[in-house]
């Protein structure tokens, strides 16, 4: 940071949108940050989005609400917006800019740090296969998380994802080491009481003190939602690449995000994707999700959830399928479940953690944990299957062995996946409780775990 | 009175004593296989019983490891709270105090240098020397004494509130640019309290 820049210009051109065209400019620099002040001496903050021809395009993230084109000046920083970190963010909650949002002051920054952050040497990345456990089971048995990777949850409007985020940020955390684990949590769009909601939560559970807070709620300027995910992911970064500790982002709602943009770009008239949002958004959105990674010779990592609701529920809308395409996986919430009360609702059949196989085994999770997870999926799949044939037949129609599925099916959802909000299970109860699961079935129709394993764990009712 | 024949007694008397016996021996083979019945149905609840007690434990162990991590998150945050606005009030203290030294310090001497690197860095800014210059009244005269080096400048007749130094602007008024001892600090102000900070001993 100097002492440089901070001319203010006050030839407006035009308001468009959340846009502000400044004319006469001479020495804007794309991104630039900028202090938009009003006739009444507000000032909001805005970045520059396009330069040349003696203009400035100003995307002002508060909104153009109240602006005129006389008596609003525009100040170009002279630096690109960066966010102040050090350690003492830990426990604190801001706003979707960065600003402190519970009454206290300012954090002593030990750097000020680009929010749009530094891209990774793909060379320096590291393979990630380390095991987070999320005490939900669902997700440690069967969609292990590991540290370094992006796995979405794809949800629908009105369920329950983010009660899961935010029990997700309270029970995260490392086994079997005894490094520094940190949560970041960015709320974008929310409602007020789902904000109170996140902040209550982790204050109450204690697990705050390890938490940084981002707070974006739905009554806060659209355009605010373009910064929240990036102050959140630079927060992340320096905690896990200068500090050395595990950093799990959670992110909600990146639909949000996603309209914000569509904002944005329908201002700048530019020429619209599918359903409107513009040609860019899978690069976009690579540039928020690709900033997880764990870095060759550093010791933290940044893993990160990004949670979205899909428009109508339809997994080929462009947000969760380009969203799809960048990440390594996802986690879908399912709307039969979610009607059946179930919670977590999470349709294990459409989900996937494709890193998994590198974090679980002997020495991560446990020996037996791919291949009774293997089970489990295949005994449920079919139970699925059963319950369709049931559905036509009738139970009378059903074989023995099919009623044994018909039954595995409903002890899986009603004690496997069904977990009370604030149940934190270890890896260990989980395994135990897919042990349970697969022996309801009888031996010669496991099929998908060693004979050592079986005869291990198996216990038949 | 019929008197009973002495055999017929003693038959009699050999019957009940037989079935006294039989009855005695049905009890006592009833009351021991309850006994063992008992025994073997105590043996099984055991396991169960230990099971039971162990789950009882761990829940116990968890629920209070969860309030032991409420508790200590808590005031482990209060406390951090606590400290940051302490730290906060001092560094406030100490910009008071320093903002009151500036706005009080001697127009003489250095002072007219301060004036004219501002001018400078200001005038090179805006790329242009044809502006007008606002200042506070105190510096009003170092500032008037620099402007012939800046041909086209002119001092403005209005007087602005600042702790001192100046703010140009160009002459058709699209272009501004603050550079009071205020404007210079408030663009510091984050790197300054960092230094004041570290003066207390708090590093990050």
């Amino acid at each position: 940071m100097s002492a440089e820049g901070g001319v203010q210009y006050s030839k407006i051109a035009e308001i468009k949108g959340p846009l502000v065209i400044v004319d006469d400019v001479d020495n804007a620099a794309f991104d630039e940050l900028v202090e938009v002040e009003t006739k009444d001496g507000e000032r909001r903050l805005g970045k520059v989005l396009e330069v040349g021809n003696g203009k400035a395009i100003v995307q002002v993230f508060e909104g153009t609400t109240g602006l005129s084109i006389s008596g609003t000046n525009a100040k170009f920083v002279g630096k690109v917006m960066e966010m102040p970190v050090s350690k003492e963010v830990l426990g604190r909650v801001f706003d979707g800019l960065g600003r402190p949002k519970d009454g206290l002051p300012d954090p002593i920054a030990d750097k000020f740090i680009d929010i749009n952050g530094e891209p990774m040497n793909p060379e320096q990345r590291e393979y990630p296969k380390d095991f987070i456990q999320t005490g939900v089971s669902v997700i440690d048995g069967l969609m292990t998380l590991v540290r370094g990777q992006k796995l979405p949850i794809f949800s629908g409007s009105g369920m329950s994802h983010n009660l899961l985020a935010a029990q997700i940020a309270r029970q995260a955390s490392v086994v079997g080491t005894d490094d520094d684990f940190a949560v970041v949590f960015a709320a974008i769009g929310v409602q007020y009481s789902e904000a109170e909601y996140f902040r209550r939560s982790l204050e109450e559970s204690g697990a705050l003190k390890r938490s940084v807070l981002f707070l974006n709620t739905a009554d806060d300027p659209a355009i605010e939602r373009i910064i929240t995910p990036r102050v959140a992911l630079t927060v992340a970064e320096y905690l896990a690449f200068e500090l050395g500790m595990h950093v799990l982002v959670v992110i909600t709602d990146m639909t949000n995000y996603a309209e914000a943009l569509r904002e944005i770009s329908a201002a700048r008239e530019e020429v619209p994707g599918r359903k409107g949002y513009p040609g860019y958004l899978y690069t976009d959105l690579s540039t928020l999700y690709e900033r997880a990674g764990k870095l060759n010779g550093k010791k933290g990592s940044v893993t990160q959830v990004p949670i979205l609701s899909m428009p109508s529920d339809d997994i080929t809308h462009p947000i969760p399928d380009l969203t799809g395409y960048i990440t390594e996986g996802q986690i879908v919430v399912g709307r039969d479940l979610f009607r059946q009360g179930v919670y977590p609702p999470i349709n294990i059949l459409m989900s996937l953690s494709r890193l998994m196989k590198d974090g679980i085994g002997e020495g991560s999770t446990r020996e037996d944990h791919g291949e009774i997870s293997n089970q489990v999926y295949d005994a449920y799949s079919r139970a699925q299957e059963v319950r369709a044939l049931a559905g036509i037949v009738g139970k009378a129609g059903l074989t023995e062995i099919d009623l044994k599925y018909l039954d595995l099916g409903d002890t899986f959802e009603k004690e496997f996946l069904t977990q009370a909000t604030d149940e934190n299970r270890t890896i260990e109860e989980t395994l135990t409780l897919m042990w349970k699961i697969v022996s309801k079935l009888p031996k010669n129709e496991i099929t998908k775990i060693k004979d050592k394993y079986v005869e291990q764990y198996y216990k038949e009712e | 009175m019929n008197e009973r024949h002495p055999l017929a007694n003693s038959a009699l008397e050999q019957t009940i004593d037989k079935i006294l016996n039989q009855t005695e021996k049905e009890i006592s083979s009833n009351i021991e296989s309850a006994l063992t019945d008992s025994y073997q149905t105590l043996d099984d609840s055991v396991p169960k019983l230990e099971q039971e007690y162990d789950k009882i434990v761990a829940d116990g162990k968890k629920e209070a490891d969860k309030i032991e991590k409420q508790i200590m998150g808590s005031s482990d945050i209060e406390a951090r709270n606590k400290h940051l606005m302490a730290l906060e009030e001092a560094v406030d203290k100490v910009f008071t105090q320093a903002l009151d030294q500036i706005a009080n310090t001697d127009r003489s001497g250095d002072y007219s240098n301060l004036i004219k690197s501002l001018l400078d860095e200001s005038t090179k800014i805006l790329g242009t020397t044809e502006v007008v210059v606002f200042t506070n009244a105190k510096d009003k005269d170092a500032v008037q004494s620099a402007l012939p080096n800046y041909p086209g400048s002119e001092l403005s007749s209005e007087t602005i509130d600042c702790l001192g130094g100046v703010k140009i602007q160009s002459k058709d008024g699209t272009m501004t640019f603050d550079n009071t001892i205020d404007a210079r600090i408030e663009r510091l102000k984050p790197l300054i309290r960092k230094e004041i900070a570290a003066k207390f001993g708090v590093s990050n």
